[in-house]
C-alpha cells in the first residue's frame, strides 16, 4: 500500500467534496429541468364516436360535468355547474338539483327554483371529420 | 490560501447537501382549482383531513381560500397562514363582510332573505346593546335606560325601532371605576366583541359562535350545548363587576340547561333552543334594537296557543318559501307543498312544527331529530287567563321538579 503524503490527502478530500457537490448540482439542475408544472386545466372532451349517442339521447358527464344531447336538430351540451355558487347538479326526474343551495334546473337548463339566476350555460359541440363528438368548456 | 481549500470544497458541499434536505422536506403541493374561483390553491397539502365545512360549501366548489383568505401558493406554513382572515375564525365579524358576504352569499338583500350579516351586525347578540345601557344607568353614566351604545358602531337608517344608530361603547369615557370593570370583564362573550386569547375562544364570535358546531363544520342543527358556551357559562357578579365561571358538573339535560336557577317545562328544556327561537330573535331582525326583551318575543303560547286562540299556522304554497331552504339545509322533514306549519305572531316560520290531520301538531329536533307530538291548549282542561302568557304563569302548573 502506497504511503498518501498529507497534500495528497488533502487534494483528494478537496476533489471529492467538488465531485460530490457537482453531483449535488448537477441534480438539482436536472430536477429543475425535469419540474413539470401541474397541467392546465382540461377545456377540450373528446367524447368518442358520434353513434354512440342516438338522436333523441341525452347523456349526462358527470367526470366534466355536461350534460350532452342528440336531438333531431344534432348535439348541444349544457353545462352542469350550478349558476349560483358553481356546485355540481345532479340530476333528478325533472331536471338538475344543486346539493349544495337546492336550486333547480329544468330538463333544458332553465332555473325552476333559486337561489341560482341564470339558466345552465350551453357548451360548444364539435363533431371532428373522423365523426367523433369534441366538447369544449371554453 | 490552498490550505483551506479542502476545508471550502467540504463547506460548500455541506450547504449543498443542506439545500438539498431543506427542499427535499418540502411537501409535494396538491393542488386543488375551485369551481368558484378557478384558481389554484395549495391548502389541502396539508389540510385534507379536515372534514367538509358543510354540504352547502363544498372544498371543490369553494376551496378554502374564498372564506379563509391566506397566501393560496405558499407551503411554508407562517407563509400560507400569514394572510389570513380573522386567524381561526374566518367569521369574525370583524371580517365577515369579506369572508362569508357577497350578494350571492350571505350579504344578499332582505328581500331574499340573504341579509345575514347586516342583520347580525345590529343583532343585539352583537351590540349588547341592552346591557350596556343598564349598567350605565345603574352606575349612573346615563339618565335613562335608552341604547346608546354598542361593543362596536353600527347604523341603519332604515331602522324601524327608532334607533338609528349606536355609537362603540367606550369605557373610558366614564368616570365610575364600576364601569371600566365592566368594560374590561364583560364585553368580551359578544358576538361583536374581540375574541379572549386561546384556542378555546377562537370561535365564539361572529357566525361561528353559533353555527361552528364541531371541529370545521358549520351547521344550522344547532345544539343547546352550543348557545350554553355563552349563555350558560356562568353568571356576573355585579358586586365586583366581574363573571363568575359555572363550578357545578350537571349530569342532566334539565341541570344543564340554561340558568341553574330558572324553572323549565319538560319542552324548554327537552328541545334545543333553535327549536323554538326564530331566526329573527337569535340573529336579529335587521333594525337595531334596545334590549334582548325588544326581540325576544316567543312564547309558550307560540306553539300551544292559549284557551281562546290556536297558534297561528301557514299553508306553504310557494315553492321558494324561505321553509324549503331551511328544511333544506337541516333536512330533518319532508315538507311540501300544502303542509301546514306554525307561525310567529311576527309571521316568522317555525318550519320544524307541522300541523297534523287531526289538528294537533308534530315537532322535529333540528338538532336531535326527536319526535314529538303536542296539542293546542284549546279545548283542554287548562285555566290559564289568556291574557297572562308569560312562561312563569305556565310553570305554576308544568315545571318540572329539579
Amino acid at each position: 500500500m502506497t504511503n498518501l503524503s498529507r497534500r495528497d490527502f488533502l487534494k483528494l478530500v478537496r476533489d471529492g467534496f467538488l465531485v460530490l457537490s457537482g453531483a449535488l448540482a448537477l441534480g438539482g439542475v436536472l430536477r429543475f429541468l425535469d419540474f413539470q408544472p401541474n397541467p392546465a386545466q382540461k377545456t377540450q372532451f373528446d367524447l368518442g364516436s358520434a353513434t354512440n349517442y342516438p338522436i333523441g339521447s341525452r347523456t349526462a358527464l358527470s367526470e366534466i360535468p355536461a350534460l350532452l344531447i342528440h336531438a333531431e336538430s344534432g348535439f348541444s351540451a349544457l353545462s352542469l355547474v350550478c349558476t349560483h355558487l358553481g356546485c355540481n347538479l345532479g340530476e333528478d326526474e325533472s331536471g338538475f338539483a344543486c346539493p349544495c343551495h337546492s336550486s333547480h334546473f329544468d330538463a333544458e337548463g332553465k332555473v325552476t327554483h333559486g337561489p341560482a339566476a341564470k339558466p345552465l350555460s350551453p357548451l360548444r359541440i364539435e363533431i371532428s371529420e373522423d365523426n367523433r363528438v369534441i366538447l369544449h368548456t371554453s | 490560501m490552498r490550505r483551506l481549500l479542502p476545508l471550502f470544497s467540504f463547506l460548500f458541499f455541506l450547504t449543498l447537501l443542506l439545500v438539498w434536505w431543506v427542499d427535499s422536506r418540502q411537501p409535494k403541493p396538491v393542488e386543488l382549482i375551485p369551481t368558484l374561483t378557478g384558481q389554484p390553491e395549495y391548502c389541502i397539502t396539508c389540510h385534507a383531513d379536515l372534514p367538509e365545512i358543510s354540504a352547502s360549501h363544498p372544498v371543490e366548489t369553494f376551496g378554502c381560500v374564498s372564506c379563509h383568505g391566506g397566501e393560496r401558493l405558499a407551503l411554508d406554513a407562517d407563509l400560507a397562514h400569514s394572510t389570513m382572515r380573522g386567524g381561526a375564525n374566518p367569521s369574525d365579524l370583524s371580517v365577515a363582510e369579506i369572508s362569508c358576504g357577497g350578494s350571492n352569499c350571505h350579504s344578499g338583500s332582505e328581500a331574499d332573505d340573504r341579509d345575514h350579516i347586516q342583520r347580525v351586525m345590529t343583532s343585539v347578540q352583537a351590540t349588547y346593546a341592552g346591557a350596556i345601557a343598564s349598567i350605565r344607568y345603574t352606575f349612573g353614566a346615563q339618565t335613562d335606560l335608552a341604547a346608546h351604545f354598542g361593543i362596536a358602531a353600527v347604523s341603519d337608517d332604515e331602522s324601524q325601532t327608532g334607533i338609528k344608530s349606536l355609537d362603540a361603547f367606550n369605557p373610558a369615557i366614564d368616570s365610575n371605576p364600576m364601569l371600566q370593570k365592566f368594560g374590561e370583564n364583560c364585553l368580551v362573550c359578544h358576538l361583536h366583541a374581540k375574541p379572549q386569547e386561546g384556542e378555546a375562544f377562537a370561535r365564539q364570535t361572529g357566525c361561528a359562535a353559533c353555527h361552528s358546531t364541531g371541529e370545521h363544520t358549520m351547521s344550522t342543527a344547532i345544539p343547546y350545548t352550543q348557545c350554553n358556551a355563552c349563555h350558560n357559562r356562568g353568571n356576573y357578579d355585579l358586586r365586583t363587576m366581574t363573571f363568575v365561571e359555572r363550578t357545578d358538573q350537571p349530569t342532566s339535560r334539565l341541570a344543564d340547561y340554561y340558568q341553574p336557577i330558572s324553572q323549565f317545562t319538560k319542552c324548554e328544556y327537552t328541545l334545543d333552543c333553535v327549536d323554538c327561537h326564530t331566526r329573527d330573535e337569535t340573529m336579529g331582525d335587521g333594525d337595531i334594537h334596545a334590549n334582548q326583551a325588544s326581540i325576544q318575543y316567543v312564547q309558550c303560547k307560540t306553539c300551544h296557543g292559549t284557551l281562546t286562540e290556536l297558534p297561528l299556522t301557514k299553508t306553504l304554497t310557494d315553492p321558494n318559501d324561505i321553509v324549503f331552504r331551511m328544511a333544506f339545509l337541516n333536512p330533518i322533514m319532508d315538507l311540501k307543498l300544502g303542509d301546514t306549519i306554525i307561525v310567529t305572531e311576527q309571521g316568522e316560520p317555525l318550519w320544524n312544527a307541522r300541523q297534523l290531520p287531526d289538528g294537533t301538531f308534530e315537532m322535529v329536533g333540528k338538532a336531535t331529530k326527536q319526535y314529538f307530538t303536542f296539542r293546542p291548549v284549546m279545548g283542554t282542561a287548562c285555566e290559564q287567563n289568556p291574557d297572562q302568557q308569560e312562561s312563569n304563569y305556565c310553570h305554576e302548573c308544568h315545571a318540572v321538579e329539579k
